[in-house]
């Protein structure tokens, strides 16, 4: 025992120490995200608020998405009752996702770089640092829960208990543990820790899914899911304790599987052996457009797909979308009439939001080029025969069809949802929602154009593009129940093209946007050309 | 012979720090020219200069008589280069790396490709973020030295690799010489630049403080000289020309001057020489001498 885990406590209070300022944004993020919410809630309940929301929840989409409630009838249906039904499953992942992350950057990755070789040759046991990581992620999960439980009592509401709240708390804590276990194993079978990683959140995103089926067709199946031993927990209502004990038990096997496997293994070996890849390379990856497809294939992929879920999920409240406005006198606010029929109204909103996510992906690939330059990677390739201006327009125009691409995904299964699920209730075609979402494609083209201006002359503001996407979002998010003023909310770029089908499409203002945004990448280019590569930056 | 790499009075400041100033040397054909000088005194700056990489203050660089920043695609048709610390992409595998460079090169040759990767034992089916770095650093030599081109310009390409690898990089080195191609050298280890290199550059502080073929170098400095003779060698010491003398019974060693060799010899020769060796400063001798003090 001595030789395994001597010392463990030193690495243990180090790693506090070394992590404590990642702790505190972790626990006061997530928690706050957690159980913050509680008044915002209390606004929804007001009037036939909860009726609506009970009805809408019922959507087997919803189900899906947020998973089942235990009441069954819509009186019944509480404060407390929606907010561990809407939040707790959402909350839970968030949980485990970070500690997924923070366990195996703390031991496969560190054992990557060769930080544990040193480590290990002081007088620390071997696998002192997997325990010491393991039960500060522990002590983590269990700060997080504690501070979850007392901010929900602290707002004082009448139906959110106290043993409701330690309840809650718990499963968002026994979530992250839970994780944390996953990903212990997963760091000893792999070979490496981008492995551990990719495989820990695939199971966890595997886990999720499969509970998105059991909850919709028997919920009995989903108690058998590590998941499930989380939201089932049922915070608020039936307050049942008995899947944290599950999950305790779950995660102690564990980490003892883990323990056992990595004192067999040798260090910097995996169980599974590292595929083997190509010796030759394919004749797609053999140009700068090949690359820079292959460098960004995942997170593309992973946006496009992120796109087609959001799509789907707001699709299918429209079929119950009458309730639901009509509940609350809030959320009619946000969709206040103006004489278009319901649909047409929610369409234009939730437009806007999606095209502000459907932005992030071309600034993600402009920024890309600047992270591959900063990082060096590119330096052999600027001493052959390849041109900047080949870097920059293959750059430019990947993410001017991902925006596109982005767009008519998000649209298409939006309006292919809300089709499905409206039947013939419905009062539009794809194509109007198509148009809408078309509408739109000079405000990812201007996005993408300042990411490129900043490509050429400043590359670090890079990420500021990101602050002002984000601006512009809230400002239209908020713009509706708040009343700003014209001039302010005009500085976000989405608010000056009208919201189709709602107002009428404005061709000036569509080609005056598109063609700043060109003359944004133009002069972008002109920097690129010009400026001194930045490398090891 | 004709000018390959032409450099003048290169200037080049980042903010307020000077990197370079005044920076000349040249490059002729078919000469590989050794390039050294301590962390920090602008050889990569030079380098990433000469590849248009960043672009120069003041000052002409030129490389086959062309501008390095104006017509850099012509000239980078033509050379190949392998920075000191490779980085690739982690999810692609080593041969799919080399392929994609010689690709955009142009002028890869398969055959010395697949050669040179079992010479230089690399796995080219492991993807890249597995590699070790003297792995990644094989990399990139091999997709350098698999294309096809009059002027290979490497920055400290050895840091990594392991003696025997070295070796063959060297090996292939002078292959790419004796068939008439150019290289500049950027290199701390000394012992191979020495091997390879027909004339060194020595910079510091972005400023060349030498530069001539190593015979011309180590004329300017001192040798190291070790005699025995009949006579009482401790009259030696005061010899014009003889520095650092140090006396053991009968042996004296000291370094001497080049400039004042007829005179150390005569006077040696007076004391009845018994044994005479003198050793030719190595190229770290050169270069510690300029650093130090």
């Amino acid at each position: 025992m001595e030789e395994k885990f001597a010392r463990w406590n030193t690495l243990f209070l180090l790693y506090l120490k070394r992590d404590w300022k990642k702790i505190m944004v972790w626990v006061l993020g997530l928690g706050l995200f957690s159980a913050a919410y509680v008044p915002a809630f209390q606004e929804i309940t007001k009037g036939q608020g909860l009726i609506g929301m009970y009805e809408t929840l019922q959507n087997p989409a919803m189900v899906a998405m947020v998973g089942p409630t235990p009441v069954e009838t819509a009186g019944e249906y509480t404060l407390g009752a929606m907010y561990s039904h809407e939040m707790l499953l959402f909350c839970g992942l968030f949980a485990m996702v970070i500690s997924v992350l923070h366990v195996v950057s703390h031991t496969r990755k560190e054992e990557d770089l060769g930080l544990i070789e040193i480590v290990r040759s002081f007088q620390i046991g071997r696998q002192a640092n997997s325990l010491a990581t393991m039960l500060e992620v522990v002590f983590i999960n269990v700060v997080l829960a504690l501070f979850i439980s007392s901010v929900m009592m602290s707002f004082g509401a009448d139906t959110i208990s106290v043993e409701g709240s330690f309840l809650f708390g718990a499963s968002i804590g026994m979530a992250g543990i839970i994780g944390a276990g996953i990903a212990l194993v997963m760091s000893q079978i792999m070979p490496a820790s981008s492995g551990a990683t990719g495989s820990a959140l695939g199971i966890t995103g595997l886990l999720y899914i499969i509970r998105a089926g059991t909850d919709v067709s028997n919920v009995d199946l989903s108690m058998m899911n590590p998941m499930g031993w989380t939201y089932l927990t049922y915070p608020f209502t039936e307050n049942n304790w008995i899947p944290l004990i599950f999950a305790v038990i779950f995660s102690l096997i564990m980490m003892a599987v883990a323990f056992v496997l990595e004192g067999a293994r040798d260090m910097g070996a995996g169980y599974l052996p590292e595929r083997e890849g190509r010796e030759k390379a394919r004749r797609s990856l053999l140009s700068v457009r090949g690359l820079l497809i292959k460098i960004n294939k995942g997170v593309m992929i992973s946006w496009l797909i992120t796109f087609i879920v959001m799509g789907a999920a707001y699709g299918s409240i429209y079929g119950d979308m009458q309730t639901f406005v009509e509940s609350s006198e809030m959320v009619r606010q946000m969709f206040s009439d103006t004489g278009a029929s319901l649909e047409e109204s929610f369409t234009g909103t939730i437009m806007v939001v999606m095209i502000g996510l459907v932005s992030i992906l071309p600034i993600v690939l402009v920024n890309k080029l600047f992270g591959e330059e900063s990082r060096s990677r590119l330096s052999q390739l600027y001493a052959t025969r390849v041109t900047r201006s080949r870097f920059y327009w293959t750059t430019i125009g990947l993410a001017i069809i991902s925006g596109l691409g982005g767009i008519l995904l998000a649209a298409g299964s939006l309006g292919g949802t809300a089709i499905a699920t409206m039947g013939d209730k419905s009062t539009m075609g794809v194509m109007d929602f198509l148009a809408a979402g078309f509408n739109f494609s000079p405000a990812v083209l201007f996005f993408t154009g300042m990411a490129a201006l900043a490509l050429g002359w400043a590359p670090k503001l890079g990420k500021v593009v990101y602050i002002y996407l984000a601006y512009s979002f809230l400002i239209n998010y908020f713009g509706g129940i708040i009343d700003l003023p014209e001039w302010f909310s005009k500085t976000a770029i989405q608010s000056w093209i009208p919201r189709l089908p709602l107002e009428d499409f404005d061709t000036v203002i569509f080609v005056m946007i598109t063609v700043i945004s060109i003359s944004l990448m133009v002069i972008g280019f002109l920097g690129y050309k010009r400026r001194d590569l930045i490398e090891g930056a | 012979m004709p000018e390959i790499v032409n450099i003048k009075d290169l200037q080049k400041s980042f903010g307020k720090f000077q990197a370079l100033s005044g920076m000349e040397f040249t490059v002729n054909a078919g000469e590989v020219v050794g390039f050294i000088g301590p962390n920090g005194a602008g050889k990569s700056t030079t380098i990433r200069i000469l590849l248009g990489i960043i672009k120069r203050d003041a000052g002409t660089a030129e490389i086959f008589g062309k501008d390095v920043w104006k017509d850099s695609l012509e000239i980078h048709k033509r050379i190949s280069y392998v920075p000191g610390d490779v980085t690739l992409w982690g999810n692609l595998t080593g041969g799919e790396i080399i392929d994609l460079f010689l690709k955009l090169h142009g002028r890869g040759d398969k055959q010395k490709r697949d050669y040179l990767i079992k010479r230089f034992e690399l796995d080219p089916k492991k993807k890249a973020k597995g590699y070790s770095k003297g792995n990644r650093q094989k990399v990139g030599l091999i997709a350098a030295l698999a294309a096809e081109s009059d002027l290979y310009i490497f920055d400290e390409p050895t840091s990594g690799l392991d003696p025997l690898m070295e070796a063959i990089f060297q090996e292939e080195v002078e292959k790419l010489k004796q068939s008439g191609k150019s290289i500049l050298l950027s290199s701390h280890i000394l012992s191979e630049v020495e091997r390879l290199a027909d004339r060194v550059v020595i910079i510091r502080q972005g400023e060349i403080v030498e530069s001539g073929s190593l015979d011309e170098l180590r004329h300017l400095t001192r040798s190291t000289v070790t005699l025995t003779t009949e006579g009482d060698v401790a009259e030696m010491a005061n010899v014009n020309g003889v520095y650092d003398f140090e006396q053991k019974h009968n042996q004296a060693t000291f370094s001497a001057d080049h400039k004042h060799l007829n005179d150390i010899l005569r006077e040696a020769s007076r004391l009845g020489v018994k044994k005479f060796e003198s050793v030719p400063p190595t190229l770290e001798d050169l270069f510690m001498r300029h650093y130090e003090g």
